[in-house]
Protein backbone atom coordinates (compact mmCIF):
# COMPACT_ATOMS: atom_id res chain seq x y z
CA UNK A 1 0.00 0.00 0.00
CA UNK A 2 1.51 3.37 -1.26
CA UNK A 3 0.11 6.28 0.65
CA UNK A 4 0.86 10.40 0.20
CA UNK A 5 -0.10 13.11 2.51
CA UNK A 6 -0.31 16.68 0.77
CA UNK A 7 -1.09 19.40 2.08
CA UNK A 8 0.57 19.38 5.47
CA UNK A 9 0.69 21.45 7.93
CA UNK A 10 -2.76 23.69 6.73
CA UNK A 11 -4.97 21.24 4.95
CA UNK A 12 -3.37 17.65 5.28
CA UNK A 13 -5.25 15.00 2.80
CA UNK A 14 -4.24 11.40 2.70
CA UNK A 15 -3.74 9.41 -1.15
CA UNK A 16 -3.74 5.84 -0.39
CA UNK A 17 -3.22 3.58 -3.62
CA UNK A 18 -5.03 0.54 -2.72
CA UNK A 19 -3.97 -2.77 -5.09
CA UNK A 20 -6.36 -5.74 -5.45
CA UNK A 21 -7.58 -7.76 -2.18
CA UNK A 22 -6.07 -4.63 0.17
CA UNK A 23 -8.17 -2.51 2.19
CA UNK A 24 -8.22 0.49 3.92
CA UNK A 25 -9.74 1.26 7.39
CA UNK A 26 -11.06 5.31 7.99
CA UNK A 27 -12.88 7.61 9.68
CA UNK A 28 -16.58 7.64 9.08
CA UNK A 29 -17.21 10.42 6.23
CA UNK A 30 -13.55 10.84 5.73
CA UNK A 31 -13.57 9.75 2.14
CA UNK A 32 -13.44 12.90 0.05
CA UNK A 33 -12.62 11.07 -3.86
CA UNK A 34 -11.76 8.27 -4.76
CA UNK A 35 -11.33 6.32 -8.02
CA UNK A 36 -14.99 4.51 -9.72
CA UNK A 37 -15.88 0.92 -8.39
CA UNK A 38 -14.48 1.39 -5.08
CA UNK A 39 -16.21 -0.44 -2.03
CA UNK A 40 -17.23 0.99 1.45
CA UNK A 41 -18.60 -0.98 4.46
CA UNK A 42 -19.00 -0.19 7.67
CA UNK A 43 -16.67 -1.70 10.57
CA UNK A 44 -17.76 -1.46 14.28
CA UNK A 45 -15.13 1.06 16.07
CA UNK A 46 -13.69 -1.62 19.12
CA UNK A 47 -16.41 -3.72 19.74
CA UNK A 48 -19.96 -3.38 20.32
CA UNK A 49 -20.63 -2.28 23.41
CA UNK A 50 -17.39 -0.21 23.66
CA UNK A 51 -18.71 1.73 20.81
CA UNK A 52 -22.37 1.77 21.99
CA UNK A 53 -21.09 3.60 25.00
CA UNK A 54 -18.93 6.17 22.78
CA UNK A 55 -21.88 7.10 20.84
CA UNK A 56 -24.34 7.81 24.07
CA UNK A 57 -21.32 9.48 25.67
CA UNK A 58 -19.39 10.97 23.50
CA UNK A 59 -21.56 11.36 20.26
CA UNK A 60 -18.99 9.92 18.15
CA UNK A 61 -19.55 7.76 15.09
CA UNK A 62 -20.34 3.86 15.84
CA UNK A 63 -18.67 2.69 12.72
CA UNK A 64 -15.34 3.20 10.95
CA UNK A 65 -15.16 2.88 6.67
CA UNK A 66 -13.52 -0.24 5.56
CA UNK A 67 -12.50 0.34 1.90
CA UNK A 68 -11.42 -2.18 -1.20
CA UNK A 69 -11.37 -1.68 -4.54
CA UNK A 70 -12.33 -4.83 -6.68
CA UNK A 71 -9.43 -3.28 -9.89
CA UNK A 72 -7.05 -1.36 -7.63
CA UNK A 73 -7.74 2.32 -7.34
CA UNK A 74 -6.59 5.74 -5.37
CA UNK A 75 -8.49 6.84 -2.26
CA UNK A 76 -8.34 10.58 -1.05
CA UNK A 77 -9.34 11.77 2.56
CA UNK A 78 -9.45 14.65 4.46
CA UNK A 79 -10.17 15.08 8.20
CA UNK A 80 -13.14 17.40 8.87
CA UNK A 81 -11.03 20.16 10.67
CA UNK A 82 -7.79 21.81 8.51
CA UNK A 83 -4.76 20.54 9.94
CA UNK A 84 -1.92 18.34 9.64
CA UNK A 85 -1.90 14.55 8.91
CA UNK A 86 0.45 12.39 10.68
CA UNK A 87 2.10 8.95 9.86
CA UNK A 88 3.14 6.27 12.73
CA UNK A 89 4.36 2.42 11.61
CA UNK A 90 3.43 0.33 14.36
CA UNK A 91 5.22 -2.46 14.90
CA UNK A 92 3.70 -4.17 17.66
CA UNK A 93 3.76 -1.11 19.97
CA UNK A 94 0.52 0.46 20.75
CA UNK A 95 -0.40 4.37 20.48
CA UNK A 96 -2.85 6.13 22.47
CA UNK A 97 -5.23 8.81 20.52
CA UNK A 98 -7.85 11.12 21.83
CA UNK A 99 -11.09 10.95 20.67
CA UNK A 100 -11.26 12.75 17.05
CA UNK A 101 -7.80 12.39 16.61
CA UNK A 102 -8.03 8.96 15.05
CA UNK A 103 -8.02 9.39 10.64
CA UNK A 104 -7.11 5.95 9.09
CA UNK A 105 -5.18 2.88 9.22
CA UNK A 106 -4.50 -0.31 7.33
CA UNK A 107 -6.28 -3.46 8.22
CA UNK A 108 -3.37 -4.89 10.43
CA UNK A 109 -3.67 -2.07 13.42
CA UNK A 110 -6.21 -2.90 16.23
CA UNK A 111 -8.54 -0.09 17.52
CA UNK A 112 -9.69 -0.75 20.94
CA UNK A 113 -11.93 1.91 22.66
CA UNK A 114 -10.16 2.52 25.87
CA UNK A 115 -12.29 4.19 28.92
CA UNK A 116 -9.76 7.20 30.41
CA UNK A 117 -11.12 6.76 33.76
CA UNK A 118 -12.02 10.03 35.93
CA UNK A 119 -9.33 11.63 35.13
CA UNK A 120 -9.71 11.99 31.21
CA UNK A 121 -13.23 13.48 32.09
CA UNK A 122 -10.99 16.72 33.07
CA UNK A 123 -8.77 16.41 30.76
CA UNK A 124 -10.87 17.88 28.11
CA UNK A 125 -10.09 15.35 25.65
CA UNK A 126 -13.56 13.14 26.18
CA UNK A 127 -13.63 10.52 28.56
CA UNK A 128 -12.39 7.66 26.00
CA UNK A 129 -9.50 7.14 24.21
CA UNK A 130 -8.65 5.16 21.05
CA UNK A 131 -5.46 2.59 21.52
CA UNK A 132 -4.07 1.28 18.48
CA UNK A 133 -1.66 -1.36 18.40
CA UNK A 134 -0.62 -4.14 16.41
CA UNK A 135 1.39 -4.07 12.77
CA UNK A 136 0.81 -1.82 9.86
CA UNK A 137 0.25 2.13 9.41
CA UNK A 138 -1.42 4.37 11.59
CA UNK A 139 -2.59 8.14 10.51
CA UNK A 140 -3.93 10.58 12.86
CA UNK A 141 -4.93 14.01 12.61
CA UNK A 142 -4.68 17.80 14.24
CA UNK A 143 -6.56 20.77 14.05
CA UNK A 144 -3.68 23.00 14.10
CA UNK A 145 0.17 22.17 13.00
CA UNK A 146 1.50 18.78 14.64
CA UNK A 147 4.58 18.98 17.55
CA UNK A 148 5.99 15.95 18.38
CA UNK A 149 8.09 15.65 21.25
CA UNK A 150 10.11 12.73 23.28
CA UNK A 151 9.18 13.03 26.77
CA UNK A 152 11.96 12.49 29.77
CA UNK A 153 10.77 12.83 32.99
CA UNK A 154 7.74 15.05 33.21
CA UNK A 155 6.55 17.47 30.60
CA UNK A 156 3.13 19.73 31.18
CA UNK A 157 0.43 20.16 28.06
CA UNK A 158 -2.68 22.16 28.65
CA UNK A 159 -5.49 19.74 28.11
CA UNK A 160 -6.77 19.68 24.67
CA UNK A 161 -3.87 20.13 23.25
CA UNK A 162 -2.76 16.53 23.57
CA UNK A 163 -3.17 14.47 20.49
CA UNK A 164 -1.72 10.96 20.85
CA UNK A 165 1.05 9.39 23.33
CA UNK A 166 2.74 6.22 23.83
CA UNK A 167 1.00 4.29 26.85
CA UNK A 168 4.86 4.38 28.51
CA UNK A 169 4.29 7.60 29.12
CA UNK A 170 1.64 8.41 32.67
CA UNK A 171 -0.34 11.48 33.35
CA UNK A 172 -2.27 13.36 36.17
CA UNK A 173 -4.45 16.15 35.88
CA UNK A 174 -3.13 19.28 38.02
CA UNK A 175 -3.49 22.92 37.62
CA UNK A 176 -0.88 25.32 36.01
CA UNK A 177 0.34 26.32 39.13
CA UNK A 178 -0.95 27.23 42.12
CA UNK A 179 -4.92 28.24 42.62
CA UNK A 180 -4.71 31.70 41.63
CA UNK A 181 -2.78 30.97 38.87
CA UNK A 182 -5.32 28.17 37.82
CA UNK A 183 -8.12 30.63 37.84
CA UNK A 184 -6.78 33.65 36.53
CA UNK A 185 -4.42 32.74 33.84
CA UNK A 186 -6.52 31.13 31.14
CA UNK A 187 -4.59 27.95 31.21
CA UNK A 188 -7.00 25.94 33.35
CA UNK A 189 -6.29 22.67 33.57
CA UNK A 190 -3.11 20.35 32.78
CA UNK A 191 -1.91 17.41 32.02
CA UNK A 192 1.10 16.47 33.63
CA UNK A 193 2.63 13.50 31.90
CA UNK A 194 5.75 11.41 33.17
CA UNK A 195 7.78 8.40 32.01
CA UNK A 196 9.22 8.39 28.78
CA UNK A 197 7.92 8.37 25.44
CA UNK A 198 6.88 10.31 22.39
CA UNK A 199 3.86 12.71 22.54
CA UNK A 200 2.24 14.42 19.79
CA UNK A 201 0.31 17.87 20.25
CA UNK A 202 -1.36 20.19 18.31
CA UNK A 203 -0.96 23.85 18.46
CA UNK A 204 -4.64 24.95 18.06
CA UNK A 205 -8.02 23.63 19.83
CA UNK A 206 -11.38 23.58 18.01
CA UNK A 207 -13.41 24.31 21.50
CA UNK A 208 -11.23 27.72 22.06
CA UNK A 209 -12.28 28.53 18.60
CA UNK A 210 -15.87 28.34 18.97
CA UNK A 211 -15.90 29.75 22.62
CA UNK A 212 -14.19 32.97 21.31
CA UNK A 213 -16.35 33.01 18.05
CA UNK A 214 -19.95 32.58 20.58
CA UNK A 215 -20.05 36.14 21.33
CA UNK A 216 -20.35 36.88 18.02
CA UNK A 217 -23.13 34.37 17.27
CA UNK B 1 -9.52 41.41 -22.08
CA UNK B 2 -8.35 40.72 -18.08
CA UNK B 3 -5.59 39.20 -16.86
CA UNK B 4 -5.17 37.97 -13.31
CA UNK B 5 -2.54 37.55 -10.47
CA UNK B 6 -3.16 34.77 -7.75
CA UNK B 7 -1.60 36.81 -4.79
CA UNK B 8 -1.30 34.22 -2.26
CA UNK B 9 -0.72 30.00 -2.02
CA UNK B 10 -1.82 28.14 0.44
CA UNK B 11 -4.33 29.04 3.22
CA UNK B 12 -5.39 33.11 2.03
CA UNK B 13 -5.22 33.35 -1.77
CA UNK B 14 -7.03 36.08 -3.48
CA UNK B 15 -7.28 37.20 -6.79
CA UNK B 16 -6.02 40.54 -8.19
CA UNK B 17 -8.33 41.17 -11.30
CA UNK B 18 -6.82 43.55 -14.52
CA UNK B 19 -9.67 44.97 -16.49
CA UNK B 20 -9.19 46.81 -19.60
CA UNK B 21 -10.78 49.85 -20.60
CA UNK B 22 -15.06 49.35 -19.71
CA UNK B 23 -14.41 45.51 -19.58
CA UNK B 24 -16.71 44.43 -17.22
CA UNK B 25 -16.33 42.00 -14.37
CA UNK B 26 -18.88 40.19 -12.56
CA UNK B 27 -18.66 39.19 -8.69
CA UNK B 28 -20.85 37.39 -5.79
CA UNK B 29 -21.52 40.93 -3.99
CA UNK B 30 -18.81 41.14 -1.04
CA UNK B 31 -16.21 39.04 -2.72
CA UNK B 32 -14.20 42.45 -3.37
CA UNK B 33 -11.98 43.96 -1.41
CA UNK B 34 -9.75 46.51 -2.96
CA UNK B 35 -10.27 48.10 -5.99
CA UNK B 36 -8.58 50.96 -8.03
CA UNK B 37 -10.31 54.35 -8.07
CA UNK B 38 -11.84 54.39 -11.34
CA UNK B 39 -13.88 51.35 -11.21
CA UNK B 40 -17.58 51.75 -10.89
CA UNK B 41 -19.69 49.09 -8.97
CA UNK B 42 -23.38 48.23 -10.25
CA UNK B 43 -25.01 45.97 -8.26
CA UNK B 44 -27.47 44.11 -9.35
CA UNK B 45 -29.57 40.88 -9.22
CA UNK B 46 -28.99 39.59 -12.89
CA UNK B 47 -25.40 38.62 -14.63
CA UNK B 48 -25.37 38.69 -18.38
CA UNK B 49 -28.72 37.14 -20.25
CA UNK B 50 -29.86 35.61 -16.53
CA UNK B 51 -31.79 38.48 -15.04
CA UNK B 52 -34.66 39.97 -12.59
CA UNK B 53 -35.64 39.64 -9.34
CA UNK B 54 -36.09 35.43 -9.70
CA UNK B 55 -32.97 34.51 -10.36
CA UNK B 56 -32.54 36.16 -7.57
CA UNK B 57 -34.52 34.73 -5.63
CA UNK B 58 -33.47 31.53 -7.11
CA UNK B 59 -29.98 31.83 -5.92
CA UNK B 60 -31.17 32.43 -2.47
CA UNK B 61 -32.70 28.92 -2.46
CA UNK B 62 -29.54 26.99 -3.93
CA UNK B 63 -27.85 28.56 -0.80
CA UNK B 64 -25.66 31.79 -2.70
CA UNK B 65 -25.41 35.15 -2.82
CA UNK B 66 -28.76 37.20 -3.93
CA UNK B 67 -26.78 39.59 -5.49
CA UNK B 68 -24.17 40.19 -8.00
CA UNK B 69 -21.96 42.70 -8.42
CA UNK B 70 -20.46 44.40 -11.62
CA UNK B 71 -17.30 46.29 -11.52
CA UNK B 72 -16.35 48.42 -14.81
CA UNK B 73 -13.48 51.40 -15.45
CA UNK B 74 -15.05 54.12 -15.97
CA UNK B 75 -12.48 56.59 -17.28
CA UNK B 76 -11.22 54.67 -20.17
CA UNK B 77 -8.25 52.88 -18.89
CA UNK B 78 -7.80 50.07 -17.00
CA UNK B 79 -8.81 49.36 -13.43
CA UNK B 80 -7.77 47.02 -10.73
CA UNK B 81 -10.26 44.77 -8.38
CA UNK B 82 -9.29 42.73 -5.50
CA UNK B 83 -11.46 39.79 -4.87
CA UNK B 84 -11.24 37.21 -2.15
CA UNK B 85 -13.58 34.59 -0.91
CA UNK B 86 -14.81 34.11 3.24
CA UNK B 87 -13.54 30.47 3.89
CA UNK B 88 -8.91 30.40 4.27
CA UNK B 89 -8.00 28.43 1.08
CA UNK B 90 -6.66 28.61 -2.14
CA UNK B 91 -8.65 30.10 -5.45
CA UNK B 92 -8.01 29.47 -8.92
CA UNK B 93 -8.76 30.52 -12.60
CA UNK B 94 -10.51 28.31 -14.81
CA UNK B 95 -10.68 29.25 -18.29
CA UNK B 96 -14.19 28.04 -20.20
CA UNK B 97 -13.03 27.85 -23.62
CA UNK B 98 -17.07 28.07 -24.65
CA UNK B 99 -17.19 23.95 -25.73
CA UNK B 100 -18.64 22.69 -22.38
CA UNK B 101 -20.52 24.28 -19.97
CA UNK B 102 -18.99 24.07 -16.11
CA UNK B 103 -21.02 23.26 -13.13
CA UNK B 104 -19.78 25.14 -10.15
CA UNK B 105 -20.43 25.00 -6.97
CA UNK B 106 -22.10 27.41 -5.37
CA UNK B 107 -20.10 27.98 -2.72
CA UNK B 108 -16.60 28.35 -4.55
CA UNK B 109 -17.93 30.69 -7.08
CA UNK B 110 -15.77 34.03 -6.78
CA UNK B 111 -16.33 36.27 -10.11
CA UNK B 112 -16.34 35.30 -14.00
CA UNK B 113 -15.94 37.77 -17.23
CA UNK B 114 -18.53 39.46 -18.53
CA UNK B 115 -19.13 37.15 -21.37
CA UNK B 116 -20.14 34.06 -18.97
CA UNK B 117 -23.97 33.27 -18.40
CA UNK B 118 -24.87 32.35 -15.17
CA UNK B 119 -27.41 30.29 -14.11
CA UNK B 120 -29.05 27.99 -11.30
CA UNK B 121 -29.01 24.58 -11.91
CA UNK B 122 -31.16 22.68 -9.08
CA UNK B 123 -30.36 18.89 -8.72
CA UNK B 124 -34.47 18.27 -8.85
CA UNK B 125 -35.81 15.22 -7.56
CA UNK B 126 -32.21 13.20 -7.64
CA UNK B 127 -31.05 16.17 -4.32
CA UNK B 128 -34.15 15.24 -2.80
CA UNK B 129 -33.91 11.53 -3.09
CA UNK B 130 -30.37 12.02 -2.16
CA UNK B 131 -31.89 14.01 1.22
CA UNK B 132 -29.21 16.89 0.45
CA UNK B 133 -30.26 19.92 -1.61
CA UNK B 134 -27.78 20.04 -4.69
CA UNK B 135 -27.44 22.69 -6.93
CA UNK B 136 -24.66 23.97 -9.19
CA UNK B 137 -24.02 27.45 -10.66
CA UNK B 138 -24.12 27.00 -14.80
CA UNK B 139 -21.72 29.12 -16.07
CA UNK B 140 -22.08 29.21 -20.24
CA UNK B 141 -19.79 30.58 -22.84
CA UNK B 142 -16.34 31.48 -23.28
CA UNK B 143 -14.40 33.29 -20.63
CA UNK B 144 -12.65 33.07 -17.22
CA UNK B 145 -14.19 31.64 -14.43
CA UNK B 146 -12.92 32.19 -10.98
CA UNK B 147 -13.29 29.95 -7.98
CA UNK B 148 -12.09 29.23 -4.15
CA UNK B 149 -11.99 26.05 -1.95
CA UNK B 150 -11.32 25.52 1.75
CA UNK B 151 -8.15 24.22 1.69
CA UNK B 152 -6.58 23.16 -1.51
CA UNK B 153 -7.78 23.14 -4.98
CA UNK B 154 -6.85 20.26 -7.53
CA UNK B 155 -7.58 19.63 -10.59
CA UNK B 156 -8.45 16.41 -11.87
CA UNK B 157 -8.14 15.34 -15.67
CA UNK B 158 -11.53 12.94 -15.36
CA UNK B 159 -10.49 10.11 -17.78
CA UNK B 160 -12.62 7.01 -16.44
CA UNK B 161 -14.74 7.05 -13.46
CA UNK B 162 -14.02 9.03 -10.26
CA UNK B 163 -16.63 9.58 -7.29
CA UNK B 164 -16.35 12.76 -5.39
CA UNK B 165 -18.21 13.15 -2.20
CA UNK B 166 -20.09 16.55 -2.56
CA UNK B 167 -18.33 18.85 -0.32
CA UNK B 168 -15.21 18.41 -2.01
CA UNK B 169 -16.36 19.38 -5.68
CA UNK B 170 -15.52 22.68 -6.65
CA UNK B 171 -16.41 22.66 -10.21
CA UNK B 172 -16.32 20.47 -12.98
CA UNK B 173 -16.80 20.76 -16.97
CA UNK B 174 -20.11 19.22 -18.29
CA UNK B 175 -18.60 16.64 -20.71
CA UNK B 176 -18.38 14.48 -17.75
CA UNK B 177 -21.61 12.44 -16.96
CA UNK B 178 -22.57 12.41 -13.27
CA UNK B 179 -25.57 10.84 -11.36
CA UNK B 180 -25.54 11.56 -7.27
CA UNK B 181 -25.41 8.49 -5.11
CA UNK B 182 -23.81 6.90 -2.05
CA UNK B 183 -20.37 6.06 -1.67
CA UNK B 184 -19.36 2.33 -2.63
CA UNK B 185 -22.47 1.12 -3.79
CA UNK B 186 -24.80 0.10 -0.99
CA UNK B 187 -27.14 2.81 0.67
CA UNK B 188 -26.66 0.71 3.69
CA UNK B 189 -22.89 0.34 4.17
CA UNK B 190 -22.57 3.75 3.11
CA UNK B 191 -24.63 5.32 5.39
CA UNK B 192 -23.58 3.46 8.35
CA UNK B 193 -19.73 4.25 7.61
CA UNK B 194 -21.21 7.92 7.88
CA UNK B 195 -20.58 8.81 4.04
CA UNK B 196 -22.09 11.24 2.66
CA UNK B 197 -24.03 11.60 -0.92
CA UNK B 198 -21.45 11.38 -3.70
CA UNK B 199 -21.22 12.45 -7.58
CA UNK B 200 -20.27 9.73 -9.77
CA UNK B 201 -18.38 10.88 -12.72
CA UNK B 202 -17.62 9.22 -15.79
CA UNK B 203 -16.19 10.28 -19.44
CA UNK B 204 -13.69 12.39 -20.42
CA UNK B 205 -13.36 16.18 -19.00
CA UNK B 206 -12.10 18.70 -15.78
CA UNK B 207 -12.73 18.52 -12.32
CA UNK B 208 -11.37 20.39 -9.57
CA UNK B 209 -11.90 19.25 -6.09
CA UNK B 210 -11.00 21.04 -3.04
CA UNK B 211 -9.35 19.17 -0.13
CA UNK B 212 -11.46 19.95 2.63
CA UNK B 213 -15.46 19.81 3.12
CA UNK B 214 -16.76 23.27 4.57
CA UNK B 215 -20.25 21.61 6.21
CA UNK B 216 -18.27 19.11 8.03
CA UNK B 217 -15.55 21.97 9.55
CA UNK B 218 -18.82 24.37 10.10
CA UNK B 219 -20.76 21.63 11.90
CA UNK B 220 -17.44 20.40 14.18
CA UNK B 221 -17.05 24.10 15.16
CA UNK B 222 -21.09 24.68 15.42
CA UNK B 223 -21.57 21.65 17.39
CA UNK B 224 -19.00 23.07 20.18
CA UNK B 225 -21.35 26.91 20.50
CA UNK B 226 -24.14 27.29 22.39
CA UNK B 227 -27.32 27.48 20.47
CA UNK B 228 -28.45 30.91 19.49
CA UNK B 229 -30.67 32.97 21.43
CA UNK B 230 -33.96 33.96 19.20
Amino acid sequence: MDYTIDGNPDYGHLTVRLELGESFIAEGGAMSWMSGGAEVKARLLGGFLRALVRKVTGGESLFVGEYSHPMGGEVTFSPSVPGAISHRSLTGDSLLLTGGSFMACSPGINLRTAFGGLRSMFSGEGMFLIECSGFGDLFFNTYGAMIEREVEGSFTVDTGHVVAWEPSLDYTIRGMGGLKSTLLSGEGLAMRFSGSGKIYLQTRTLPSLASWLTPFG
Amino acid sequence: MASYTISQKGSYGSVLVELAPAEGFISEAGAMFRASANIDIDVTTRSRGSGGLMSGVKRLLAGESFFFSTYRSIDGRRGEIGLAPTLAGEVAVIECSGTNRWLCAGGSYLGSTEGLRLDTQFQGLRGVFSGESLSFMAVEGQGDLLVSAFGSIREIEVDGELTVDTGHVVAFEESLDYTLGRAGGSWIQSMLASEGVVLNFSGHGRLYVQSHNPDEFGSSLGGLMPPRES
